[in-house]
């Protein structure tokens, strides 16, 4: 089964079938079905109440229904953004370790994904183009767990978070410059579906 | 003055290459009317020639070549393979370094015969030593070439080949046959047969392609159409082990060269990158996330009975097993920054190999297993340099910018394929591996990098 088809089934689910499957996906999430979001339960349970800080006041439309929920996962890593999530963090030259920036940047995600604990996530680990692609595929991988280690040390279940190295292959950035380098140095995390559980 | 003795091959030989379109045969002199006899008679030069060169060995062998003679042939298809086998041929020998040819070109202003007793000493007059004479002949749609070689000095045939195929083969004939010229006149193997994998960036798509060691027959050998790397070829050298994203995490596969056939070697986990075949064919050496982690492991060629070699807080990465067996270089940043180190094949006996420059990565083994080849980050710039592993004694061969790395010996040890960007792509050239000399350009279309020169066979 594909990661839409299992996230569609369980949203299915979940909305005891109020809440169809698109076709395709929407451009913005369905604001029209009158969904009463007091029936809505996510099917994990959350970490204990007592731990959790409330979360970002959320907008009247929130109100209306998470985002969070969405099918789409656009929409998802979108809503996640808008609430403070960093979907990027830095690195120096041919460095693995966390800056306190970057520290300071993970804490805040991982303060909303325990909020949010059906979400799983790939953290893509890049590197500049300076050095081998070799060396830099493991600089990659290096990365994308020291991200990974800390967000689990902040309490998201390691069973959520998948790393993906890809070294100097994908630059979101291709000037031979260091400001271009320095962006492409990262820990790239995105929403890829949900917890089946 | 020095004696050098070229020995002679035992004549006749009937080989069939590769492919078996090529017929390798030794004409006796005059050649016979059938080009296809299958047992020539028996040659009737001295089975040993000795040349007395007044100079020392590296000095090189004086070679003419004229223009080929040509009969017999009906179309352009014939004749445009008869000259790509002629200058095959001629680049080949040249490629080697071995020879200092004069071609039609500077033969042009002599007053020849063409009646090799009468002519001989009109070439030795210009300083050449040997005759190549080659002959081509169109043969019911095949081309038909047969190749001699004259000691000038003596005015004996000390080498003659006759190859026939289709229009198709003659840039393999013409291999075949410099390969046959230099193996008589130096006793060394040539390299012309041997062929380089490497990666070809189209688009945003890096593939799997392999060429002939000069860059001609560019093919693609993977149409992953995702990011694929890190060629290795087997032993053997029918299969070529590579990363290859095309499952999602990067893992270890490998493509058989006949058929095109891929299989997954080692997928599990996150990653898995940066194979290489051990001597004997038996096992696979690669770097393997453990727990973000990167560490050195073996497998056997089928990805099971994994065993890990490295143990390090640091990246272990790239491993290089020696051709010889018992050794695996590779790079490792437990030092704070990326450096060459060995180990046996075990894990054991771990110590560092390079200790200049901010940046090795790359290690590649010289074939008879005394040098490593790596690229070294020398003042902000990457250079291709090469230590001798008991000496530890480093040449650098590079210079300037151009990031030039990911560098692979040639089978016999003389050159050193290597990438650069110095025209502003990444592309792949060779250079003598004593000193760097003699740079040649061998790919140009797309970017291309991590070369992967085919082992001796």
């Amino acid at each position: 089964m594909n990661r839409k088809a299992l996230i569609c089934l369980i949203l299915t689910e979940t909305l005891f079938g109020l809440y169809g499957c698109p076709k395709k996906k929407p451009a913005t999430p369905p604001q029209d079905l009158n969904v009463d979001t007091t029936t809505v339960q996510p099917t994990a349970p959350t970490a204990p109440a007592t731990d959790v800080p409330e979360p970002v006041a959320p907008k009247v439309d929130d109100q209306v229904e998470d985002r969070l929920l969405s099918a789409d996962l656009q929409v998802v890593n979108d809503e996640l953004r808008r609430r403070g999530f960093a979907p990027d963090v830095y690195f120096q030259y041919d460095e693995a370790s966390l800056s306190d920036e970057t520290r300071d940047r993970l804490s805040k995600n991982a303060d909303l994904l325990r909020n949010a604990p059906q979400l799983t996530l790939i953290i893509e680990g890049h590197a500049d183009e300076r050095g081998t692609n070799e060396y830099n595929l493991a600089l990659g991988e290096r990365r994308a767990n020291a991200a990974k280690d800390y967000l689990t040390s902040l309490g998201v279940a390691d069973s959520r978070l998948r790393t993906l190295s890809y070294g100097e292959e994908r630059p979101v950035c291709t000037e031979s410059e260091e400001s271009c380098w320095a962006q492409n140095r990262r820990a790239h995390m995105v929403v890829t579906g949900r917890a089946n559980s | 003055m020095t004696t050098r003795r070229f020995a002679a091959l035992s004549l006749p030989l009937l080989a069939l290459l590769g492919s078996a379109l090529i017929r390798a045969q030794s004409p006796t002199s005059p050649p016979p009317s059938q080009p296809t006899a299958a047992t020539p008679a028996p040659p009737s030069q001295p089975s040993e020639v000795t040349l007395e060169l007044s100079r020392n060995q590296k000095a090189k062998i004086r070679l003419a070549i004229p223009k080929y003679a040509a009969t017999g042939f009906t179309g352009a298809e014939g004749s445009a393979a008869g000259a790509e086998l002629e200058s095959t041929v001629r680049r080949d020998l040249d490629f080697s370094g071995y020879f200092e040819i004069q071609g039609p070109e500077q033969l042009s202003g002599l007053t020849l015969t063409g009646d090799l007793l009468r002519d001989r000493d009109v070439y030795r007059s210009t300083g050449n030593e040997v005759l190549l004479a080659g002959d081509l002949r169109e043969d019911q749609g095949k081309v038909v070439f047969e190749g001699r070689l004259f000691d000038l000095k003596s005015g004996q045939s000390i080498l003659a080949k006759r190859y026939r195929g289709s229009f198709a083969t003659a840039r393999r004939i013409g291999h075949t046959f410099a390969d046959e010229v230099i193996r008589y006149l130096t006793g060394g193997a040539g390299f012309a047969l041997s062929e380089i994998a490497y990666v070809s960036e189209r688009g945003k798509i890096k593939e799997i392609w392999l060429m002939d060691y000069d860059g001609g027959n560019p093919r693609p050998l993977t149409g992953h159409r995702s990011t694929s790397m890190s060629p290795a070829w087997n032993l053997a050298g029918d299969g070529v082990a590579y990363t290859s994203f095309v499952n999602g995490p990067p893992g270890v596969y490998f493509a058989e060269v006949a058929s095109g056939k891929k299989r997954p070697l080692v997928t599990s986990g996150s990653l898995n990158i940066s194979p290489s075949f051990a001597p004997d064919g038996g096992r696979l050496a690669f770097s393997r996330s453990v727990g973000g982690n990167i560490e050195i492991f073996s497998s056997d060629t089928g990805g099971g009975n994994l065993r890990r070699l490295t143990q390090s807080a640091a990246i272990d990465t790239n491993p290089a097993w020696s051709p010889k067996g018992g050794t695996i270089a590779f790079t490792s940043s437990r030092a704070g920054n990326p450096q060459i180190y060995l180990m046996d094949e075990e894990g054991a006996s771990q110590r560092r190999l390079t200790f200049e420059g901010s940046y090795n990565d790359g290690a590649s083994w010289s074939p008879d297993g005394a040098e490593v080849a790596y690229a070294t980050r020398r003042d902000g710039r990457f250079q291709i340099a090469v230590t001798n592993v008991v000496a530890q004694e480093t040449r650098v061969l590079t210079s300037g910018p151009g990031e030039n790395e990911s560098p692979t010996f040639s089978p016999d040890g003389r050159k050193i394929a290597f990438t650069s960007r110095r025209s502003g792509t990444k592309q792949i050239y060779v250079i003598d591996a004593a000193d760097g000399a003699n740079v040649r350009q061998l790919t140009t279309a797309g970017s291309n990098d991590m070369a992967d020169w085919s082992r001796p066979k």
